[in-house]
């Protein structure tokens, strides 16, 4: 059964007002570890959300049955909750859900990866597994592929929607003394994924003759890779660009908009159909995707909405509902680009360099206040020291406590080239998403501490 | 249900030399009042089939939602697929398990699905409402949770085991905006509050409108109190922060799929080896931990793991070195092991079971009760509830943030302190541990997001311990 049949089912049982979503997801996993296959994963699944709207409440309800009574029992809990929130606190503030116009095309679909051909990921394994033993190294990782289609109707008779594929590969060398090196890659389709390349880069890493150094803490100049560049962009997400923590006054750009907040070389976006990035059509309350600047030259401009947190800044929203009806959380971007700079690549960031570090990527990261979008993270899988404008030597793993704006407005240059950068965990439902960015070089990075030693 | 999984087993047995199924469905109600008003009242419930094959040394899984033959048959296709592709990893044993067999449910005394909701918000209305009550409070939350699982396991051993948990709980937050930041200020945890393998009883003992007063007050005082000065000193830990010290520096690193390098590419490695069990000096002759799966209200109890093994205790650090890990039967076989330690997992139906901690407990001492151990300490900083926490891929370098902190002088809780952090090296800081409370004081606390694996799995564990108290710690950032 189709999302969209079952999406239209439901909307025969439901009365009132209410938005149904219905998802397909299929994907497959294939993970390695010490150079061969450990855990392979194969899911198939339908789901049905119903968000039923009760004098101002929005209730919520989902299951993974498709039968008649399943979605009856499923609409009934969903209303039943809108109904007792309006009997036990009075009307809400929910003012409706938005109107769904017919969304833009993409190029987020390949239906050679929808059809799931997991002999492709077998290949993509062999290749890494091939290039770790002429590395002497050894490779894990996973390798996945898989298709989401995702309906959203309503008793208005208004119907979306969207199919979107993803593919992803990660290698993680492990080389003599346990040296670890990192490389990934995330498209659309799974043809653009070469197992043997990632762990070539990733070797690279992981290998050498230099030993490992212990750096001080301190404050050095940086050069951060797209993986590393990404994880400050997701602190920014969570704790600048959500527009309920920002009407609250908890947010990194609270009554900050219209300031400059982080260097003028940053021009950061939420663009659902910039080249590379992983497309979606619309959010979950059926809102057409669309491009909106959130700093540009340095000034922050927006933060990101859905329904329930324009309401109470007064805006609109911006087509970034995660759940039908908001969450509590609130709302989140979910394709954030940020625009490359005059840099060829890592190699000529570096060229600048007297003395700093080079971070492959962070791991662990964790917000810890947010209205300063003050984070900690720790360095892994390629650190290194950069010496006279060139890589030296590998670095024991260092913390970082800094803050997300802070090192944007340190930046000096940016790579040239922004790269999709996704993190491949896919808890609970399979949501690829990812941000597009280029290396960066900041000045006066906060390394707290040694992690790795 | 359990018919149907055998005749699965059946289709692949003949070809593998391993097979499992499982049927699981799960039900989950989650309910939240912010600022006056319900905000996310979600009902969730999904059950389906997953069948894993051992093939060489790997595990295919697949999975398919319902219960009906068509769906298992499909999933079973998928399995097979999966598992005859590729190149064959070598085959690596199992431990020998005896072929369980029961039925099994968890205590819950008040069924939590059979409140209703107009119960579940009228008590959350009023506990969050005395929240706001206090001025300067911005966003006042207060939440509960529960969750059913029933699970129908068989394997091509002979284990066909049936077992219902049930878990709930509940909690409450209050975060003041400042013109210098934010304050939180949650009860009794900030890990959604405490959750038990229980019935709604559990939320009920919370008192949640009773403590609002206390956590709001504490939220406002924390904007206008003294920073947590640096340095090293003594740090007295309890409730969720020593939970959360267990979690990350003593219970992820005992994993042994972990020490073994399979989850190097995501969760890490360890600085735990293998060949450390009975030597490795974890910490202070004072440390005693135990992973115990048979503890009545915690979220990492069961009657049996997800391989169909039944639930232990075992013992992992005895005064102060290794005596165990967190196993599974592949692992435990990998590094000699008679038995596997029964802590595989899995995070509903659509997931292969993976190394998981259980409850992980620090075992009491004889330091009396909190005041007590106050009490016997000149100078030093108390923690018990946690904001953030940070720790390096080999559980070695860790970094915690408190959501405030006490300090003690001269044997007694002095003024609040915000925003302390702590930072340390996991042997080291254990090392420290000097004293620990005495079992009257120890409780458990609840974790419902730890992540692991890929795909992603979040699992819901427990952690036991009495406050405890570590020497030399570095407060502050260097």
């Amino acid at each position: 059964m189709s999302p969209e049949e079952l999406a239209q089912r439901a909307v025969a049982v439901v009365p009132g007002d209410a938005l149904i979503t219905a998802t397909r997801e299929r994907w497959a996993v294939l993970r390695f570890a010490h150079s061969r296959r450990t855990q392979l994963t194969s899911v198939d699944d339908l789901t049905l959300e119903i968000a039923a709207l009760r004098r101002g409440h929005v209730g919520g309800a989902s299951t993974n049955g498709a039968r008649t009574e399943d979605l009856e029992l499923c609409m009934a809990r969903a209303a039943r909750a809108a109904e007792v929130a309006a009997d036990a606190s009075g009307r809400g503030s929910f003012a409706g859900f938005p109107e769904r116009a017919a969304p833009r095309p993409h190029q987020g679909h390949d239906p050679a990866t929808a059809a799931l051909d997991t002999a492709r990921g077998d290949q993509a394994l062999e290749a890494a597994f091939e290039s770790a033993a002429a590395a002497g190294v050894e490779a894990g990782g996973i390798w996945t592929a898989g298709e989401v289609q995702r309906a959203i109707a309503s008793p208005d008779g208004s119907l979306v929607s969207d199919s979107v594929t993803d593919a992803y590969m990660k290698v993680v060398a492990i080389g003599p003394g346990e040296r670890s090196g990192y490389a990934s890659a995330a498209a659309v389709s799974a043809a653009a994924i070469d197992g043997g390349a990632l762990t070539q880069r990733a070797a690279q890493k992981a290998t050498g003759d230099t030993d490992t150094l212990v750096l001080e803490p301190g404050e050095y100049t940086a050069v951060l890779e797209p993986h590393a560049v990404s994880e400050l962009l997701c602190v920014l997400a969570n704790a600048a660009f959500n527009g309920l923590v920002h009407g609250e006054g908890q947010g990194a750009l609270s009554g900050r908009l219209g300031e400059r907040v982080v260097s003028p070389a940053i021009s950061l976006s939420d663009s659902p159909r910039f080249p590379g990035t992983l497309p979606r059509a619309f959010d979950a309350e059926g809102v057409a995707k669309a491009p909106l600047p959130l700093i540009q030259d340095g000034v922050a401009h927006r933060v990101v909405h859905d329904t329930r947190s324009a309401a109470l800044a007064g805006a609109g929203t911006t087509g970034h509902a995660l759940v039908a009806g908001g969450t509590v959380d609130g709302p989140r971007p979910t394709n954030l680009v940020l625009l490359g700079g005059g840099e060829t690549d890592e190699a000529s960031l570096c060229a600048g360099v007297e003395r700093g570090i080079y971070v492959t990527r962070l791991w662990y990261t964790n917000i810890l206040r947010p209205q300063e979008s003050a984070f900690t993270a720790v360095t892994r899988d390629g650190t290194f020291l950069i010496e006279d404008g060139r890589v030296t030597s590998p670095v024991a793993d260092m913390r970082i406590t800094d803050t997300a704006l802070g090192i944007l407005a340190r930046t000096r240059a940016l790579g040239a080239r922004p790269t999709l950068c996704a993190d491949g965990e896919y808890y609970g439902r399979r949501f690829a998403s990812g941000t597009v960015c280029p290396p960066l070089l900041a000045e006066g990075v906060r390394f707290t501490g040694t992690a790795g030693a | 249900m359990r018919d149907l999984l055998l005749d699965l087993i059946d289709g692949a047995a003949g070809r593998f030399p391993y097979v499992d199924a499982r049927h699981v469905r799960r039900q989950t109600e989650e309910l939240t009042v912010r600022n006056g008003e319900p905000a996310a009242l979600g009902s969730h419930e999904d059950e389906g089939i997953g069948i894993r094959i051992r093939s060489g040394g790997a595990w295919a899984f697949a999975a398919a939602r319902g219960s009906d033959r068509g769906a298992g048959e499909e999933a079973l296709a998928r399995a097979i697929a999966l598992a005859e592709g590729g190149a064959r990893a070598p085959h690596t044993p199992l431990t020998e398990e005896p072929g369980s067999r029961g039925e099994y449910s968890s205590h819950a005394q008040i069924d939590p699905f059979g409140v209703s909701l107009d119960e579940k918000l009228a008590l959350l209305i009023p506990a969050e409402a005395a929240l706001r009550e206090q001025r300067g409070v911005t966003v006042g939350r207060a939440g509960t949770m529960a969750r059913s699982e029933e699970k129908q396991f068989v394997s091509s051993e002979g284990a066909s085991c049936r077992q219902l948990l049930t878990e709930c709980g509940g909690g409450i937050a209050a975060i003041a905006v400042g013109r210098d930041g934010a304050q939180i200020r949650s009860y009794p945890g900030s890990h959604s509050g405490s959750v038990a393998q229980a019935g709604w009883e559990h939320v009920l003992g919370l008192e949640l409108a009773a403590n609002a007063p206390r956590v709001a007050a504490e939220a406002v005082a924390l904007l206008g109190a003294p920073a947590c000065p640096a340095g090293p000193t003594t740090l007295v830990l309890a409730g969720e922060q020593l939970g959360m010290q267990l979690h990350e520096s003593v219970g992820h690193a005992v994993e042994l799929d972990r020490v073994l390098g399979g989850e190097a590419s995501y969760a890490g490695t360890s600085w735990v080896r293998a060949g450390g069990l009975g030597s490795l000096r974890y910490g202070s002759e004072q440390m005693n931990v135990t992973a115990d799966a048979t503890l009545v209200g915690g979220l990492g109890s069961f009657r049996w793991d997800d391989e169909g093994v039944p639930a232990q205790s075992v013992p992992i650090v005895r005064n102060g070195l290794l005596s165990g890990f967190l196993s599974s039967r592949e692992s435990a076989a990998e590094i000699g092991l008679a038995r596997s330690g029964g802590c595989m997992r899995a995070e509903g139906f659509a997931r292969q079971p993976i190394v998981r901690m259980t409850n992980i407990g620090l075992d009491p001492g004889d330091a009396g009760t909190l005041e007590e151990l106050i009490g016997a300490t000149d100078r030093g900083v108390y923690i018990d509830t946690n904001r953030s926490w940070s720790i390096d891929s080999r559980r070695l370098h860790f970094q915690f943030t408190g959501e405030a902190a006490w300090e003690i002088v001269d044997g007694r809780l002095g003024r609040m302190l915000r925003d302390p952090v702590y930072s340390g090296v996991t042997p080291e800081l254990w090392a420290g541990l000097d004293a620990v409370c005495s079992a009257p004081a120890w409780r458990l606390v609840s974790v419902t997001d730890c992540g692991k694996g890929e795909p992603g799995q979040l699992a819901h564990v427990s952690h036991g311990a009495a406050p405890a108290r570590f020497r030399n710690v570095q407060l502050g950032l260097s």
